[in-house]
């Protein structure tokens, strides 16, 4: 994880260095974006809640959900997170919130039906763990530059580059621009997604650790990665890092490297390795 | 837990403190001569469970223990599993020192076997004007108090003055956030 972390600052590094170099007025894209980001890593719980459908729940409405994930708490030493509920048929939960004053835990009433109280203890766990290691904070930080270097790539054919320039080779500069933009722009999403599965697996490991009983999250992803519903419900969240879902909401399929979740068998695997090591 | 250890995904549970187990006995004292409060008999530990051996053998030697003690200090126990999955050692016995021993014995055994992660909290029932339960979080080391009052209800004014009165005597909660209830305590 601390590679691709290292990567990833090293690529962000070099294309900072590219666009003060290409001498740009492309300054106002990215403070514009940081503005945008900042928005949207702030009112995140706020904007996704909403998306979803997502309806915080009080005590008396979920007093079984307030105790797990309050007694989750109080054995983790974290502060207790909102609890949200999503009414949908499709199983699946996810945590949100910029840090762990502001977290939100949230459930589908669908995975409330199908899994038993073990193994959605094993799923808040799963999500308290995001929170705990401001997971939130991490990727809206890592997707940072990389939806500067997209917006360059969609944006650049039409507005062309950075206005007057004064050399006169305003095409060459472009294409330069649109073609290192490209490559950062492609790189850092197979970096992201990789930092993105190795939080994926922290997580389950914390859920693991913090549970004391790894079987239970292994039942409860193979009960929830089994399921076909439609997923067009989860799609428009898909794209800027919002929430942190227990399950992909789309399956990446085609390409492991894109894919944000790890695969369910090397999920399972690491899991019964935490098993193993619970017994010795 | 630390921001690296954050960072970098990494998750230990807090280990249990239970230095500050010991201040109810003093504490129990005052609870009485000025409050009114007395002592009723009853202590438990909670304990979340972990998937493995090593974990059963701590717990076995835990029931051997109280089987001891039951001989030479007459505490009953009952190990009992909620609807949560988490386990209760429910103690009663009408000398509150012993009760004291007794979850300070629970809780040492499982510290010392490595499961001191475990520990959620350890419970005491008072009786007065109302029935008080005073709640100590392993993780935090401090005590809070919890009255439970009709349904889900809790009295929160009287809980506020215990904290006041009592806060001199005893390692107390600072965080009312986390005075965290429990509902349903087999005891």
């Amino acid at each position: 994880m601390l590679l691709t972390m290292f990567l990833l600052g090293v690529l962000y590094l070099a294309f900072l260095a590219f666009l003060l170099y290409m001498n740009v007025s492309q300054i106002g894209i990215i403070l514009f974006m940081g503005g945008f980001m900042f928005l949207q890593y702030f009112y995140s719980d706020k904007m996704i809640l909403s998306s979803m459908g997502a309806k915080i729940v009080s005590e008396s409405e979920a007093p079984r959900l307030y105790e797990m994930v309050r007694r989750l708490c109080q054995n983790a030493n974290l502060p207790m997170p909102r609890i949200a509920v999503v009414r949908t048929d499709m199983a699946n939960a996810f945590a949100t919130g910029r840090n762990q004053s502001h977290a939100v835990v949230a459930v589908t009433t669908g995975i409330m039906n199908r899994l038993n109280a073990q193994e959605l203890e094993a799923v808040l766990a799963h999500e308290l763990t995001h929170v705990k290691n401001r997971d939130m904070m991490v990727l809206t930080i890592a997707t940072f530059l990389s939806s500067i270097a997209q917006i360059i790539v969609q944006w650049l054919p039409f507005i062309g580059f950075g206005g007057d320039d004064r050399e006169g080779n305003s095409a060459g500069g472009a294409a330069l621009a649109f073609v290192v933009s490209l490559v950062v722009w492609i790189v850092s999403i197979i970096l992201i997604r990789t930092l993105s599965r190795y939080r994926e697996f922290a997580a389950d490991r914390g859920a693991a650790i913090i549970t004391g009983q790894p079987a239970n999250l292994i039942s409860a992803l193979q009960k929830i990665s089994g399921q076909r519903v439609a997923r067009e419900d989860l799609r428009r969240v898909e794209g800027p890092v919002s929430a942190l879902f227990i399950t992909p909401a789309i399956s990446g399929g085609i390409m492991k490297l894109f894919s944000t979740h790890p695969p369910l068998e090397a999920r399972v695997a690491a899991l019964e390795r935490i098993e193993m090591e619970l017994e010795a | 837990m630390g921001f690296l250890d954050a960072l970098l995904g990494k998750t230990k549970l807090p280990e249990a403190k239970t230095d500050k187990l010991f201040a109810i006995s003093t504490a129990a004292i005052t609870l009485e001569t000025t409050l009114g409060y007395r002592p009723d008999g009853a202590a438990a530990v909670c304990i979340k469970p972990v998937d493995s051996s090593r974990y059963d053998a701590a717990r076995a030697e835990v029931e051997e223990l109280l089987k001891l003690s039951m001989k030479d200090t007459g505490t009953n126990y009952s190990i009992q599993k909620d609807e949560y999955h988490y386990v209760w050692v429910v103690l009663s016995d009408p000398d509150f020192e012993d009760l004291v021993t007794g979850v300070q014995m629970v809780s040492q055994i499982l510290t010392e076997q490595g499961f001191g992660t475990q520990l959620l909290a350890a419970v005491y029932r008072f009786k007065g004007e109302a029935t008080l339960y005073w709640i100590y979080n392993f993780k935090q080391g401090a005590f809070y108090p919890f009255v439970p009052d009709r349904g889900r209800e809790r009295d929160t004014l009287r809980e506020l003055r215990l904290k006041a009165i009592m806060a001199k005597e005893m390692p107390i909660e600072k965080d009312e956030s986390r005075w965290y209830p429990m509902w349903g305590m087999p005891l």
